[in-house]
């Protein structure tokens, strides 16, 4: 017997005009009127004398706010009305007889929204969710002239990551409610809270006046979120990072989102703790940074790398010792790009490990072409240190280029000793062992730290070009400190980016022992070597 | 849920300012708030204040006084919050909980004069715990910043 027969067997016994409609209308667990055109209630199911304490005679308008003077017209769609007797919520539709009486027919308001809840709302900190978060804006945005009185805060929290890892998850939930609870308390209650997912939130700011009453705002949720919390007996500090994007007419919600993702990213890497607003520049700044990014992936497959060689020498000799090898970018549309645009692009995407392998091997191939003993000087970025395979590209360059060891010289600033000193020196050690030749590249520019000096037994140290470009006596002073300090450690001292005859005289009488710069040779490529050494004098 | 009894003490800007009756009416709210909260929460301790701070020992059940700190946390009448300790504590160092003005300001002294009295706030209690000692002479000095 399937379902249907199954009813059919049911009813049988019974004649159908038992259940007559008002009957039915009786058992129908929600609220049914029907209503007269002078207002009055003409009839009340059982339901609705529940929720409304509603009888026949009495006034339509009595039973429920949100309700307008005149009856809702059939065709308009269903009014939110609350009942006064009880304090439930319904949505009431209108359907007119023909003689003027109306039928209301009245839905649970909580029916509905108990399937949006569901879905819209976070579980763990009772915010709205992402399709929330969306319909709230869209509709801001379609509001016509008020779309310019919204802004969005995208906000990311600073070293969340270090509590959930350090804490655990468990911890990591209670703070993300209890940064929630803060931003509801930072915001009006007609703002729009959501929690995008793990520590990311947007806030939707209603009636926005004027960029102040933003800024107010973010500048709370910074002081606010940033303020310490204590979670079962723990201490936590965290702070966050806001990003702030005015509603325009034309733009869509995903456009806002973006352009406070945008400023968001802005703040971050202005330093975290901070807000930023959104700024038209930005996403030209940041589309220009992601094509470069995938330019700058394909550049080593499609030989786009070069390297240029020059020269320094030896001051009292007057002889070239070698040559420092520097990169060029021929990009075959924006022509050459300077390492200054693109190597912070690298060391940020870590691109720059392979690319510094390319140099490293690059180097020493073609420095195997040059005549004599000739060094050749390669910068090494302080990320090739921290990817641990740097030793081992080192050996392996010098193995199948055939070059001797003492013939290559590694460059390093300051910055690969910030972090992890011991590991770094230990490398350097392994590397000064296979004959290899350390210099410590603009010093004098950064911490300058003697500790580092003492730290490792540099065989060189490169003076930056800023103490030799100009000659005040402070700068010439602190040249020939460093010289002299150089070399009592007994470290050849080289002065960089010597232009003039007289800055050349200048670093000479400073006990610099090296020069490198425009006046003493320019970069060039690796086959304009031996004719630039047979004529060169110094 | 941990309601072991624990301590916390911090200190934090006041950023009511002090122009005279914005700055009476803002405590007298705060210390009427903290007066109801604290007595539900079983919330023992001390509230020291003067024109330039807030400082306060909280003393209950752990949850409680976590729940305390964040309310303290979220509002904006002061700022830049010093946590200076969260510890478990064998027993409570305060009978209830008081407040008090404390402070060189004769005329703050006279008007929050009653607070302490009704409040059984007693200075010397102040003295016994060097916690306690370090946080009143900061409040002191942090009158006059």
């Amino acid at each position: 017997m399937n379902a249907v027969t199954s009813i059919l067997h049911t009813l049988e016994p019974h004649p159908f005009q038992l259940l007559n409609t008002e009957k039915i209308l009786e058992l129908l667990p929600r609220p049914v009127l029907v209503v007269g055109s002078d207002g009055l209630v003409v009839y009340a199911n059982k339901a609705s004398e529940v929720s409304f304490g509603a009888f026949p005679g009495g006034a339509v308008h009595a039973l429920f706010t949100g309700l307008g003077t005149d009856l809702p017209d059939t065709s308009c769609a269903p009014v939110s009305v609350t009942s006064i007797h009880s304090g439930e919520s319904f949505d009431a539709a209108f359907v007119s007889f023909d003689d003027g009486q109306y039928l209301v027919d009245l839905r649970p308001a909580s029916q509905n929204q108990g399937i949006a809840l569901k879905t819209d709302v976070d579980e763990l900190t009772g915010l709205a969710k992402r399709n929330a978060l969306l319909s709230h804006l869209s509709s801001a945005l379609s509001n016509g002239s008020k779309s310019s009185s919204i802004a969005v805060h995208c906000l990311d929290l600073d070293r969340f990551k270090m509590v959930n890892d350090t804490l655990g998850h468990a911890t990591g939930d209670l703070l993300l409610k209890k940064v929630a609870d803060r931003l509801k308390a930072a915001c009006r209650k007609s703002d729009v809270v959501a929690r995008l997912g793990g520590d990311e939130f947007v806030i939707l700011q209603h009636d926005v006046d004027d960029l102040a009453a933003a800024e107010k705002l973010a500048s709370r949720i910074v002081d606010l979120v940033g303020r310490t919390y204590v979670l079962n007996g723990h201490t936590i500090n965290i702070g966050a990072s806001v990003g702030v994007a005015f509603g325009a007419d034309a733009l869509q919600p995903d456009d806002l989102l973006r352009n406070g993702d945008l400023a968001l990213y802005e703040a971050k890497k202005a330093g975290r703790g901070r807000y930023r607003m959104f700024e038209s520049g930005m996403d030209a700044l940041l589309l220009g940074r992601r094509e470069m990014e995938i330019d700058l992936r394909r550049a080593l497959a499609l030989k786009q790398f070069k390297l240029n060689y020059q020269p320094f020498l030896d001051v009292s000799t007057k002889r070239v010792d070698g040559f420092e090898a520097l990169l060029r970018w021929e990009h075959p549309v924006k022509g050459n790009i300077p390492p200054l645009s693109f190597i912070s692009l690298a060391e940020e995407n870590g691109l720059i490990v392979k690319i510094g392998e390319w140099v490293l091997r690059t180097a020493c191939l073609e420095a195997m072409s040059w005549p004599n003993d000739m060094i050749v000087a390669v910068n090494v970025s302080p990320l090739q240190f921290k990817a641990d395979t740097l030793l081992e590209t080192v050996a392996s360059a010098l193995r199948h280029s055939g070059l001797p060891a003492h013939r290559l010289e590694i460059e390093i600033t300051e910055g690969a000793l910030l972090d992890d000193t011991d590991n770094v020196i230990q490398t350097l050690n392994a590397m000064r062992a296979l004959g290899v030749r350390i210099s410590m590249d603009d010093f004098g520019t950064g911490y300058s730290s003697l500790s580092y000096l003492q730290k490792f037994p540099f065989n060189k140290l490169k003076i930056d070009r800023s103490f030799v470009a100009c000659d005040d006596a402070d700068s010439e002073a602190i040249l020939r400190s460093i010289a002299s300090l150089g070399t009592s450690l007994g470290m050849s001292i080289t002065a960089e980016g010597v232009e003039t005859a007289e800055q050349l005289a200048r670093i000479r009488g400073e006990r610099c022992t090296h020069v490198q710069g425009y006046l003493t040779g320019r970069p060039m490529g690796t086959d304009q070597i031996p004719a630039f050494l047979a004529q060169h004098i110094l | 849920m941990d309601n072991s009894l624990y301590r916390l003490v911090y200190y934090s800007r006041n950023q009511i300012g002090d122009d005279g009756a914005a700055f009476s009416s803002n405590v007298d709210e705060i210390l009427a708030k903290s007066r109801v909260n604290n007595l539900r929460d079983e919330i023992t301790g001390a509230l020291l204040f003067n024109a330039g701070c807030f400082a306060q020992v909280l003393e209950g059940p752990l949850e409680r006084v976590e729940a305390a700190f964040e309310r303290i946390q979220q509002d904006e009448r002061h700022g830049e919050v010093s946590l200076l300790a969260v510890d478990p504590i064998s027993h409570r160092y305060f009978p209830n909980w008081a407040m008090g003005f404390i402070g060189t300001s004769e005329a703050h002294a006279k008007r929050f004069a009653d607070v302490g009295s009704s409040s059984g706030f007693d200075p010397s209690r102040l003295s016994g715990e060097q916690i306690h000692t370090l946080l009143r002479d900061l409040a002191i000095e942090e009158e006059a910043a």
